[in-house]
């Protein structure tokens, strides 16, 4: 293990002194030639975008060479006897979800399947089961002190949601992601096309997915109607020396309906697409964890992969040149391969 | 054989005869003091007790063939010596009793309501059986001259319950009574007979907890409240509310029938001094919900949103209802395409 480690090591301070003096030599070379010959007639600006053009393609010959250089390298120490890596390298993760989103999620999903086990009861309140529930946890009287504390966390996490999208960079990047476009009406169209078999392709998402962004702007539906209508009964007394009687049965009316179809939209919907999947089954710990193998990326989200990857390689708006190896593997977007395996993420920054 | 069940048919008679002979001429004699309308004593209390005892009566009464001392029988002599206790009519009402006396499981129960109980702790003001049943105009209830006939019971408890009774009489249920409508209710339709309990304890009928299932027996049934146009879904509309879920788990701060409707002076929702008037709403809302005002009466009060009657509400019910429908079916449909190109994809692997 201590010799892999070693031959890995020098493996990558060869890579490293490798490109500075590739990059070196060649960027010289460039700057002699277009000195030589061009001897500024071309104007600046077409002479800058040859230069780009050039780094361009230079990074991607650093890309070949080194991978070259590696593959000679791996020949070699195999040549030499030395027993090469039979593990295979564990899987780049790239986080999905911030801490603070889990966490934000995870309250929610608490606060939920608190109300659901105690509103189900109270709708279906001639089942058998729900007078199993009300001996169970007490009465009538401790089942809604308990659906309260629920909507104590609902309303706070609802509140903090808000708070969150204009206060964090992170939030109003997210946010604007989960916008509705014109994209999402295709992507619905080309994906009942992919469903049905007439086409192959699925459609290609970034962020969120249409499916996704549903699930979203249906929480949003779900808490107006959950919480406005909550509250005129929580507080009933005060609620009507406002609103007529029939403004109460209203609110309990759409209470429990909205209470039923948010609750068959979870374990029916949300359930699926995230967890009861053939390819998921039983349960995708994304939310626990946060982060997503770089093959689900790609398969589930290849316009984010590839901006990412994008981000990885050739960043030309930036003035200081070709990224620095040191820089490649402190970027964000990209976990480099670790040997001690999953590590909790760092938080996402904009490129 | 024969001739032996013969003969202990002959006695049998021969006892009877004699002891319906000896209960007549018993009864003539008693009479000859007990005859007249002017006899009484004066109690301790002060209380003038008539001891007039009216013999026709007594020959309409399902005793018609007892002697006096059947009943009276702590007294052996005349002039009368010692306490003349009350009579006990447990000397023959028990059951295999060998004189034929009726005596259900029932009258048992007596001993644990409320007028049994404060009875035998020594109340003397407790009723017992002959105070309801009557003494010697004791006839069965169906009899309609019987003072536990259904008609004449709000007048028989009465005798004790004077202030509830004048509740009543103001009463849609005696109004509905008096009016010949036999199926309204009297006294005993909601306390219980034997049974009747004190309304603090959980095991009575008026019970706070019990009073919904007390009043639906008439009101849930079609075939009792439905012949006089009374609708039956405000019981089922009360079910669904938050008072019927919460008094049904087990809430007793929460609304049943009698705290918006009344206890025994329980009016029609148009009688202007009703509880339930939509003038009197706010009041009778506000015993418990404080601050209750004019709001409290605007929308109808047992409101079933599957109805269109409930206005909005009925609305609002429809629109959820094919919210719901629409987007599970939507959905679904979503869950079982994927499905579907799932499997087909892996079939065609293959």
């Amino acid at each position: 293990m201590a010799g892999e480690r070693n031959d890995n090591r020098d493996a990558a301070g060869v890579e490293a002194g490798l490109r500075e003096s590739l990059k070196r030599e060649l960027e010289g070379e460039i700057r002699q030639t277009l000195e030589a010959e061009l001897r500024g007639e071309l104007s600046q600006e077409l002479r800058e975008r040859l230069v780009a053009r050039l780094k361009a393609e230079l990074s991607e010959e650093i890309q070949v060479r080194i991978a070259r250089i590696k593959a000679e390298l791996e020949a070699e120490i195999l040549s030499r006897g030395v027993p090469v890596p039979t593990l295979p390298p564990p899987p780049r993760e790239f986080e999905r979800f911030s801490m603070n989103v889990r966490v934000q999620h995870i309250v929610l999903m608490v606060s939920c399947l608190i109300l659901i086990i105690t509103g189900l009861p109270l709708k279906f309140h001639e089942a058998r089961i729900s007078q199993i529930f009300f001996d169970l946890v007490g009465g009538v009287q401790m089942s809604t002190l308990i659906h309260r504390i629920g909507a104590v966390g609902l309303i706070a996490v609802g509140a903090y949601h808000l708070f969150y999208l204009v206060a964090f960079r992170e939030g109003r990047r997210n946010f604007l992601r989960l916008l509705p476009t014109p994209k999402d009406v295709r992507d619905f169209f080309q994906m009942l096309r992919y469903f049905l078999g007439r086409i192959e392709e699925k459609p290609r998402f970034g962020r969120f997915s249409y499916v996704e962004k549903f699930d979203y702007w249906a929480v949003y539906w779900g808490m107006v109607i959950m919480i406005g209508s909550g509250l005129i009964l929580w507080f009933l007394e005060t609620s009507l020396r406002f609103l007529p009687k029939f403004a109460a049965d209203i609110a309990r009316e759409a209470h429990s309906d909205e209470g039923l179809l948010a609750t068959l939209a979870i374990i029916i919907w949300h359930f699926y697409n995230v967890h009861l999947n053939p390819e998921h089954f039983p349960m995708n710990w994304t939310f626990w964890t946060g982060t997503i193998s770089e093959e689900e990326m790609h398969r589930h989200h290849p316009l984010e992969y590839e901006e990412a990857m994008a981000a990885r390689t050739i960043r030309p708006p930036l003035p200081g040149g070709l990224p620095e190896t040191g820089a490649l593997a402190a970027d964000p977007a990209v976990r480099p391969p670790t040997r001690e395996g999953m590590q909790p993420a760092a938080g996402e920054k904009s490129p | 054989m024969w001739g032996s069940k013969g003969l202990g048919a002959g006695l049998a008679g021969a006892i009877l005869i004699l002891l319906m002979a000896g209960g007549a001429e018993a009864l003539t004699k008693c009479l000859i003091c007990h005859g007249k309308p002017t006899l009484f004593k004066t109690l301790p209390s002060g209380r003038v007790l008539s001891l007039f005892v009216d013999e026709k009566q007594l020959k309409e009464s399902v005793h018609a063939a007892r002697a006096c001392t059947d009943c009276h029988s702590d007294i052996t002599a005349i002039p009368h010596k010692g306490e003349i206790k009350r009579v006990s009519c447990i000397r023959c009402h028990f059951k295999g009793n060998p004189v034929g006396a009726p005596q259900k499981d029932i009258y048992v129960e007596y001993a644990k309501s409320v007028h049994g109980v404060a009875a035998a702790a020594g109340n003397t003001k407790a009723p017992v059986c002959q105070d309801c049943h009557g003494n010697h105009n004791i006839r069965h209830p169906k009899d309609p001259a019987s003072q536990m006939n259904k008609a004449h019971i709000p007048e028989t408890c009465g005798r004790c319950h004077l202030a509830v009774y004048g509740d009543y009489r103001e009463s849609v249920h005696w109004k509905a009574f008096a009016s010949a409508k036999r199926d309204s209710a009297v006294c005993t339709d909601c306390h219980g007979e034997h049974t009747i309990r004190a309304h603090e304890s959980p095991e009575s009928s008026t019970y706070i907890t019990r009073v919904p299932e007390t009043c639906s027996r008439c009101h849930a049934s079609v075939a009792v409240v439905g012949k006089y146009g009374i609708k039956t879904e405000q019981v089922a509309t009360y079910g669904r509310s938050f008072h019927g879920i919460a008094i049904k788990y087990g809430g007793k701060t929460v609304a049943n029938c009698a705290s918006c409707h009344g206890v025994h002076d329980i009016r029609p929702s148009d009688d202007p001094s009703s509880a339930v008037h939509i003038e009197n709403i706010p009041r009778t809302c506000g015993k418990c919900h404080t601050g209750a005002n004019v709001n409290y009466a605007k929308g109808k009060i047992h409101v079933d949103p599957t109805k269109r009657e409930a206005g909005l509400v009925y609305w609002v019910s429809l629109f959820f209802k094919w919210l719901t429908i629409s987007v599970m079916v939507g959905l679904t449909g979503h869950i079982g395409l994927d499905l579907f190109r799932r499997f087909r994809r892996q079939g065609s692997a293959h």
